[in-house]
């Protein structure tokens, strides 16, 4: 049983850490129905601003963290204001076209930098070990990674339902003709929908960064291997990205406890989630959570 | 008056010297460029190092270190751009891209170096252009073994493997060793990038597993130390070359301590002249210390070395060391090549039946944040067993 509940909660744990990163697809598309192929990069711009800050500048971890959040969702305006802001009404294809482009732009510029290649340690902030129960064990930086999640989760949660901005933002999600008949500026919530995305990104960067050490090629990963979790949850769906994240987490985890034993080399924590995904699609084929559009012709 | 008659004649003589290039393709960017990075920059350095100190035989060596980002069709289109061109040798990397251009390095019979240690490489078929410039992996993986079986006799043993050829190719070699070290392989599971291994570890220590041997990128290695120490459990950790090494330390922090690793290199901190060499050279270019630390740079560094030697010793033979002809000449040299560059712990040593250079490695141990050697260079005579039958 206490193998059970391990692999659930180191399932949760990567799970919630899938759900932040995930985050930042779903504010992108709820706002803008834009998927940013480059989200991965901009995890990584986060992480190795944070690196920078607590190394070369040798400031205190948690305080360029907050530098690294404000830096990352800097960028992510800057980019929407330069690239993202002229395909505006311009077919959905070219936009995707452009977030891959700038996938490779992002790779290219980040490779300039010392952090293109080579693996990197943030400075420890935190204590060695963890909490155990019920004979399940969490590391320190895997439980930053929940209450991060959660933190950043309900600061979401109130920021779409309780500040104007969100509600501006939910505004143009649900129908930007109607949005900008009441005034609201449609452009300027793109570009804040991609700074908050800048956010969340900084703070996935972070967070795996803590647990697995900071790596280009890692990181970006991240970003990607989160896109199933997203379709799953739903993407226009916030609490669908949680959901999403950690049912992909909890089935990764649970694949390579059970199923790996039984095939040759393993690995079934890599195939096993989305052989779920394409069954729960099957039935329900805009996600979890998802917005169903009907369309009347 | 001299002086500068003798500065216009090494002028003269650096614009007249015949030029001959030399490729590499390699993974600057993309996955594990965290090696591919370094490799490349001792590649430059060695390379600039013997123009500037006449180990060319006065030949100009132009070393071109391209990023093929680990994709097979970009290295391909490398080779086929030096082979147009005339070059003698190449300089590759990968696993997947050295077996890939096997056919066809046997077919146009190019001296091909590469960065895999995959004992494939130089397997027949096709294999016979192809020189491993250090023990192969799988040597690597039953040293380990071997010193696991005398420090645990009757050991329980798990493989990590990379989900790849590359992490696939000591296998079965393994398999075998164990069986006649008396050891047992309880399970073989391949390990992507992960942010979590507990479900992994947690199945090893109910099987039982003592110990966890690893070939593979430092990268996931560091994680599953990480959490096999916070998890509790008392499984010993060993590393092959590229699973090991300073960047691990890097990641792993002090949860690396005791884990053990294998390879043919010295680390910059060592008191070697091979060492001091590796330091002089980050010196002199002006590299950072991220690049000295790391064993990928003077890897880079031997392949360079290797290659210049036999182009320099086909030259100096009176062979032409471009074009078809001068891949014929050079191969012919890299045959009976035998020479110290003092990179790594044994002396570089080619022939028709050997095609693995430096034929000698160390086992380290992780202490005080520092890999330390606690064997003397020695060949695994277990390995030529298993996979010769000799």
């Amino acid at each position: 049983m206490s193998y059970f509940l391990q692999l659930l909660v180191s399932g949760l744990v990567v799970g919630s850490i899938y759900a932040l990163a995930a985050l930042g697809f779903v504010l992108i598309y709820k706002a803008s129905r834009v998927i940013n192929f480059a989200h991965g990069q901009f995890i990584a711009v986060g992480a190795f601003a944070v690196y920078a800050l607590a190394v070369y500048l040798q400031l205190n971890v948690w305080l360029s963290f907050g530098i690294a959040l404000f830096f990352t969702a800097l960028i992510a305006y800057i980019v929407e204001k330069l690239f993202l802001k002229p395909l505006v009404g311009q077919p959905i294809i070219s936009v995707i076209m452009v977030t891959i482009g700038l996938a490779s732009l992002l790779d290219g510029l980040i490779h300039l930098t010392p952090f293109g290649g080579g693996n990197f340690s943030l400075p420890r902030f935190l204590p060695e070990g963890g909490v155990s129960f019920f004979g399940v064990s969490v590391s320190y930086p895997q439980l930053l990674a929940v209450l991060l999640t959660a933190l950043f989760l309900a600061g979401f949660g109130w920021f779409f339902q309780r500040s104007t901005l969100g509600a501006a933002m939910r505004a143009v999600a649900d129908d930007q003709m109607a949005a900008m008949s009441l005034g609201v500026s449609v452009e300027h919530v793109f570009a804040l929908a991609w700074a908050a995305a800048g956010i969340t990104a900084a703070a996935a960067g972070f967070i795996v960064g803590t647990v697995s050490g900071i790596n280009l090629e890692s990181l970006v990963a991240i970003g990607l291997k989160v896109f199933p979790a997203v379709i799953l949850g739903g993407l226009d769906s916030i609490p669908g990205a949680v959901v999403g994240g950690i049912i992909v987490g909890v089935l990764e985890n649970l694949a390579t406890g059970y199923l790996d034993p039984l095939v040759p080399g393993g690995g079934t924590a890599e195939v096993f989630p989305f052989v779920i995904l394409l069954l729960v699609l099957w039935f329900k084929p805009h996600g979890l959570f998802g917005t169903e559009e009907i369309e009347r012709v | 008056m001299r002086k500068l008659g003798v500065l216009v004649f090494l002028v003269l003589s650096f614009a007249f010297a015949q030029k001959v290039h030399l490729m590499w393709s390699g993974a600057i960017t993309g996955p594990t460029s965290d090696a591919g990075k370094y490799y490349a920059q001792g590649v430059e350095d060695y390379c600039k190092y013997a123009n500037e100190e006449g180990l060319t035989g006065g030949l100009t060596i132009v070393c071109e270190t391209r990023d093929d980002q680990y994709n097979n069709a970009n290295t391909q289109r490398n080779f086929e751009e030096a082979l147009e061109r005339g070059d003698p040798a190449f300089l590759g990397y990968s696993t997947g891209g050295t077996l890939q251009l096997k056919p066809l390095i046997q077919e146009v019979g190019m001296t091909y170096i590469p960065a895999s240690y995959h004992i494939g490489n130089i397997d027949p078929p096709d294999s016979d252009y192809l020189f491993l410039p250090i023990v192969s992996y799988s040597e690597q993986v039953i040293a380990l073994l071997e010193h696991i079986a005398k420090e645990k006799p009757g050991a329980k043993v798990a493989l990590a493997v990379h989900p790849s050829p590359f992490g696939r190719a000591p296998v079965p070699d393994a398999r075998e060793a164990a069986k006649e070290l008396g050891i047992e392989i309880v399970e073989v599971q391949e390990m992507a990038k992960g942010l979590d291994y507990t479900a992994t570890l947690k199945r090893f220590a109910n099987k039982g597993v003592e110990y966890i041997v690893y070939q593979n990128v430092a990268g996931p290695v560091a994680t599953m130390i990480k959490d096999a120490r916070r998890l509790g459990l008392k499984i010993k950790h060993a590393a092959a070359h590229y699973a090991g090494g300073p960047d691990l330390l890097r990641l792993a922090g002090d949860a690396a301590e005791g884990v053990i690793w294998v390879t043919s290199y010295y680390m910059p901190y060592e008191d070697a002249p091979g060492a001091a060499f590796v330091k002089k050279l980050g010196a002199r270019y002006k590299r950072p210390a991220d690049t000295v630390e790391s064993v990928h740079y003077p890897s880079g560094m031997l392949a360079a070395a290797i290659a210049i030697e036999a182009i320099k010793r086909a030259h100096a033979a009176g062979k032409p060391v471009t074009g078809d002809a001068g891949r014929e000449a050079v191969y012919a040299e890299m045959l009976r090549l035998s020479f110290d560059p003092g990179l790594a712990v044994g002396p570089v040593t080619y022939s028709e039946e050997d095609h693995v250079g430096v034929d000698h490695m160390r086992v380290f141990e992780a202490r005080g944040g520092r890999f330390v050697p606690i064997s003397k260079p020695f060949q695994s005579k277990l390995f030529r067993k298993v996979h010769y039958g000799k």
